[in-house]
């Protein structure tokens, strides 16, 4: 009992602090010395990550060396087919617009505006997988932006802002949840969200849904625009009397590993506050 | 000069947590940078530059990345505490089984605060998972990394410190 009489005042101090620092960050004021902080941490981050990066990707490659080759021989069969489906959709849009233009139909410009960035730090504390950026509210980009890989699948949102750098909430963070459907799903769908293991789960989800379905944005709540791929559908569990099938869902980009995104600058997010989004 | 070497060591700490630890993750888990170095203080330099890196500390990891760092700060506040407790304890331990024991404590409830203010936040309230996915793993690689530093700075001859706050010392070692 002496010993915690002793710090008792420390403790009473740094509680009040503890609640001044949450109040501080929830408001705001600690934005503008977040940004000078990261501008002096940032010849920091290039040493670490140019001597560790090397390091984690040479050990990385040494243990998955024999699931690398499986995965090359797959790709390359999947690769295959996907060039004579390209093929296929380029007849396809060909002929649409052979159509549209016999039926006088002009065509919208759906063309989205995209920004690249590097990720110039990850934090995945417990429960939470949030990347950073080095782009930041100098370059145009604000609260709630999406963020894509650079193939176009589903990475999260902005969630704040600095002159030079954005912090971005992955779906796989626990607090995450987007809407979601199945992509040709005929009203399938659901709300994808993060888990502790870093693993994606469609909850409530609805509707005739099988492993392998591609899992694509709903458009619904105004947080994402509609069919953004985020990921396939791995395995679904439950009986049949079950309200809602357990849904499991694997990302189709590496989240991790990912150095390179896309912030979509021509998508503004509703301000409406709908319970979907970061 | 030694409050200065600290400040530096949990200042990088703080940068490493966000650009080096989630290279290298052990069962998903990685390790809390800045809450092992302010126990290597604690168990080095004694409780009075705990009580000043602690709040620095929290608010370095903070500003580097998006947690709150009022949250870090209550997460890491029982580092100091618990090294007095373990020394007035009538245990047999010593010095490095105390430092492990802080360590330990320590690391399990940083974690549990984190993620129970992630709960609150909105996330699931998992609590299998968070004891398999995040406090198992996470104390693991802590205590790794842990002897990775204790026993090098012992062999060079770094006396280890008393953990507990004596009257009259608030500014002596500073």
């Amino acid at each position: 009992m002496l010993t915690l009489n002793r710090y008792s005042w420390w403790l009473g101090a740094m509680v009040g602090l503890a609640i001044l620092l949450g109040v501080a960050g929830q408001v705001g004021v600690l934005s503008p010395v977040q940004g000078v902080f990261l501008r002096v941490t940032a010849p920091f981050e290039g040493i670490f990550t140019g001597i560790f990066r090397p390091v984690a990707g040479l050990l990385s490659s040494a243990g998955e060396v024999d699931d690398l080759r499986a995965e090359n021989a797959r790709l390359r069969v999947e690769n295959e087919g996907l060039r004579n489906e390209l093929a296929q959709r380029q007849q396809d849009a060909q002929r649409i617009k052979e159509l549209e233009a016999a039926l006088g139909l002009a065509q919208g410009d759906t063309s989205q505006s995209r920004l690249a960035a590097n990720v110039v730090h990850r934090d995945s504390s417990p429960f939470s997988d949030v990347i950073t950026i080095d782009r930041g509210s100098n370059d145009g980009i604000v609260k709630g932006m999406v963020v894509t890989s650079t193939q176009g699948s589903l990475m999260g949102t902005v969630t704040r802002v600095t002159p030079t750098r954005s912090f971005v909430r992955l779906i796989t963070d626990t607090r995450s949840n987007v809407r979601a459907a199945v992509l040709g799903g005929e009203g399938a769908d659901g709300i994808l969200r993060g888990n502790p293991g870093r693993t994606l789960t469609l909850d409530l989800a609805q509707g005739d849904i099988k492993v392998g379905d591609t899992i694509i944005t709903a458009g619904l709540g105004g947080a994402f625009p509609y069919g953004i791929p985020i990921g396939t559908v791995t395995s679904v569990e439950g009986s049949t009397q079950d309200l809602f099938p357990k849904v499991t869902v694997e990302p189709m980009t590496r989240l991790g590993t990912a150095t390179t995104v896309l912030v979509l600058m021509s998508f503004v997010p509703e301000t409406l506050d709908t319970g979907s989004g970061p | 000069m030694k409050a200065l070497g600290w400040f530096a060591a949990v200042f990088l700490a703080a940068v490493a947590q966000v650009t080096v630890a989630p290279l290298f993750p052990v069962a998903g888990a990685v390790p809390e940078l800045v809450l092992l170095t302010i126990c290597l203080a604690a168990a080095f330099s004694g409780p009075v530059p705990v009580m000043v890196l602690t709040p620095l500390g929290a608010l370095m990891l903070g500003m580097v990345s998006d947690r709150d760092p009022g949250l870090l700060l209550l997460a890491y506040l029982p580092v100091a505490v618990l090294g007095a407790l373990l020394e007035d304890a009538p245990l047999p331990l010593g010095h490095a089984a105390r430092t492990y024991a802080m360590t330990l404590g320590a690391g399990l409830a940083a974690r549990t605060v984190l993620a129970i203010g992630a709960m609150l936040g909105g996330a699931p309230a998992a609590f299998g998972a968070l004891a398999a996915d995040v406090l198992l793993p996470g104390l693991f690689i802590d205590i790794v990394l842990l002897t990775i530093c204790y026993v090098p700075l012992r062999l060079i001859g770094l006396e280890g410190s008393g953990f507990r706050l004596q009257r009259g010392r608030y500014f002596a070692s500073l």
